[in-house]
């Protein structure tokens, strides 16, 4: 079979199983060692299916009734976006219950992570809580200590906010070199969503803190009991007691019926299932906050309590999922966020590193929030080295790996921020590589 | 000046900022602004309080020694960890790793790496065992602290630990803890020029595309009540074979139990069953299950160890 053949071959396979060609399938022909591209296209738009549905020709969905209203009280969506879902990397955990899942930062638009595919973490399981069993409590050296309940919680003012929450592995297995085969892997431990709560500081001017409080320990409801110990400061600053995300309660993968956000923080600090807020004159040095998420330096000394999540940025188009489909004007996108405030510059280069352009902002930009960038690039149809580097507003600059290495060594594990780099090959694939 | 100093984590600007937030929350005794919610009493907050601190404050009376510890953890701890701490099928090690904090491969363990034995006895006392949490009493999470550092060569076997000791037996790395340094990077936000462009060379790929996408009809198919059981309740033992379970995928294990019969299975799967090789609690343990409930997911896994 030659190769236009093969391909109008697998996109008549493709038409028959699918009513519209969907990036996966775009993916696949790349996957079979098709070289694509106008071919491609011009095959996809022989297959029956998407001819039947192009001018003049009336599609089928135009010639009749659809489903009436309520068909899904609660809408879903559609079959066609089955494919953006959440992943595991298996090797990473010895089971799926305390593991972690990863956000397809590939397919998604704008800056706001939907609710269901934002990346979960738990250390003892996803719990199931009925929210009028759950209760808040606060108490240590305040004047009155209190028990919420849920609705007690939600009298108080509410704020609501878009920030972004990062789990400070974010990125890790790529310490010692390129590991993962997808964007989803290698940035996916993020997410950013508007969160709706009370401020931690309304909270703790009602049980009224002791002069001598200087931390909080926040603890989980689930079998973990996730703890961890947060400076004043922090609670007194931004810190969110939250129970709804993108306009509606919290999804149980996300702490339901609440969780703490610390804006800009470790995600690990955002204690889900919440149940109970301590204040005290010192921290806990809990084992999430010792054993775990501590950065070991190469001289065997460890740093602790390093909360902020620093400046960081990725290429969501093109990347692995979404390869190059033909030469010519490309709309490149990414994401940068930053743990220390807003966004300020984001700027591209094609070419490894030797030049760079600004790229624009294409959504709000909010503070600790993940913002969108995109910038126009005419691809040669060669190889190239696709990387972003993102500017805090405090002048903070993403640092290269060699940086990184330099100052953290390789078996940190946490907060690796280095500017990323995708090559594009000549067939329009797309592959995670670290060059000099 | 790239960046700006006063962003460390507690830097100045946020101390400044809190300043005069922190003046409201340093209330006066009385009732809160908003009064919403009720008093915690004393038991309530002791029922919940379960924190401990290196300085020994939250530790509740009690005592336990490595010996008492030994036999528990042969129990509780050792399918998971192994018996000499040495983690098994990916569990966390306890023991070992003297001294390997700067060698390519550090190997941290609660010797080698924790800082506080307090955060041994707060972590067994919230969190393990790790299918039980909450379910030991104090004295048995005090012998189980005391033998993970007996494991570790950290105490003598005749080791009694109690709430008045613990916090004294210190662990080696608690000196190498240090404060957040960062900002520890200073890039430039060069524009042209950055780099010799012949000076650009890969220096590590990651594996070639192997994305293998799910069919959308895959994809969306509901997962059966069977598959739903089983990831919740049953999973845990059956894809890591503890405590002797056969593991799903796992044709021999599954084709040699179910010459006894599929109707034996569910049977031992519901009533429990001490076998050769293992032990199945009633229902995992999960008395809240149904038999049917129990059944399905038998199913499953059996349909996926063919």
């Amino acid at each position: 079979m030659n190769k236009q053949a093969e391909l109008d071959s697998l996109l008549q396979d493709v038409a028959k199983s699918g009513e519209n060609l969907t990036v996966s399938d775009r993916r696949a022909f790349l996957r079979k060692g098709a070289t694509f591209l106008g071919a491609a296209t011009a095959a996809a738009l022989s297959a029956p299916s998407v001819r039947a549905a192009m001018p003049p020709t009336e599609p089928a969905y135009g010639k009749s009734l659809g489903s009436p209203v309520l068909a899904n009280p609660y809408g879903m969506p559609s079959k066609y976006e089955a494919h953006v879902q959440r992943r595991t990397v298996e090797w990473l955990t010895p089971d799926r219950i305390s593991s972690i899942s990863f956000t397809p930062l590939a397919d998604l638009k704008g800056i706001i992570t939907p609710s269901g595919v934002m990346f979960e973490r738990y250390h003892s399981g996803l719990p199931e809580i009925n929210p009028q069993e759950h209760h808040l409590m606060i108490h240590g050296l305040v004047e009155r200590p209190i028990i919420l309940s849920m609705d007690d919680l939600m009298r108080f003012p509410s704020v609501s906010m878009t920030r972004f929450v990062e789990c400070p592995a974010n990125g890790g297995m790529e310490w010692r070199g390129a590991q993962m085969d997808r964007l989803q892997f290698t940035h996916g431990m993020l997410g950013c969503a508007e969160w709706t709560g009370v401020l931690l500081s309304t909270l703790l001017q009602e049980v009224g803190v002791k002069p001598e409080g200087k931390w909080i320990l926040a603890e989980g409801a689930d079998g973990s009991h996730m703890s961890r110990s947060i400076p004043l400061e922090k609670a007194l600053d931004d810190t969110l007691v939250v129970y709804a995300q993108n306009g509606e309660a919290l999804r149980p993968e996300q702490g339901y019926p609440v969780r703490l956000v610390n804006p800009g923080w470790e995600g690990n600090t955002c204690i889900k299932w919440l149940r109970r807020l301590e204040v005290g004159d010192a921290p806990w040095y809990h084992r999430e906050e010792t054993s775990k998420y501590t950065d070991l330096m190469p001289d065997g000394r460890s740093r602790e309590f390093t909360f902020v999540q620093e400046c960081n940025s990725v290429v969501t188009n093109p990347c692995p999922e979404n390869p190059m489909t033909r030469p010519g004007k490309i709309w490149v996108e990414g994401l940068a966020w930053s743990g220390r405030g807003k966004i300020k510059h984001v700027d591209v280069s094609f070419d490894g590193g030797v030049t760079w352009r600004q790229a624009r902002f294409t959504s709000e930009v909010f503070p600790r929030a993940l913002t969108r960038f995109g910038i126009d690039w005419e691809w040669n149809g060669q190889t190239a080295l696709v990387q972003s580097r993102a500017v805090d507003e405090t002048g903070y600059v993403q640092p290269t790996y060699a940086q990184l290495r330099a100052a953290r060594g390789e078996n940190s594990i946490y907060h690796k921020n280095a500017i990323h780099t995708w090559q594009v090959n000549k067939d329009g694939s797309v592959r995670n590589v670290q060059i000099s | 000046m790239f960046r700006s100093r006063k962003c460390n984590v507690l830097g100045a600007v946020t101390v400044l900022a809190s300043l005069s937030l922190a003046q409201s929350v340093w209330s006066e005794p009385g009732v809160g602004h908003y009064g919403y919610g009720q008093p915690a009493t004393e038991e309530q907050i002791a029922g919940w309080d379960i924190d401990v601190r290196p300085d020994g404050l939250g530790l509740p009376e009690g005592s336990g020694s490595v010996e008492d510890g030994e036999w528990i953890y042969e129990a509780k701890c050792a399918s998971c960890h192994g018996t000499f701490g040495e983690g098994v099928d990916g569990y966390p090690s306890l023991a070992g790793g003297e001294g390997s904090l700067t060698d390519g491969r550090p190997h941290k363990t609660v010797g080698s790496y924790w800082n506080h034995t307090s955060t041994v006895w707060d972590y067994i006392n919230r969190a393990m065992p790790y299918t039980a949490p909450r379910s030991l009493n104090p004295d048995e999470v005090y012998a189980l602290t005391a033998y993970v550092l007996f494991l570790n060569d950290l105490i003598d076997y005749d080791f009694v630990m109690d709430d008045s000791n613990l916090a004294e037996v210190r662990l080696p790395n608690e000196p190498n803890f240090i404060p957040d340094q960062r900002p520890d990077t200073n890039n430039e936000r060069c524009m042209s020029g950055c780099k010799d462009p012949a000076s650009v060379t890969l220096v590590s790929i990651g594996p070639e595309l192997v994305i293998e996408e799910q069919s959308i009809d895959a994809v969306i198919e509901v997962a059966a009540a069977g598959e739903a059981v089983y990831q919740q309740y049953c999973q845990l033992c059956h894809t890591s074979g503890l405590a002797g379970a056969p593991k799903i995928g796992d044709v021999v294990q599954w084709s040699t139990r179910l010459t006894k019969g599929i109707d034996t299975v569910y049977r031992h799967a519901i009533e429990g069953y001490q076998g050769e090789v293992g032990v199945m609690p009633a229902k995992g343990g999960f008395a809240q299950l149904t038999d049917d409930e129990v059944r399905a997911s038998v199913d499953y896994m059996v349909q996926e160890s063919q």
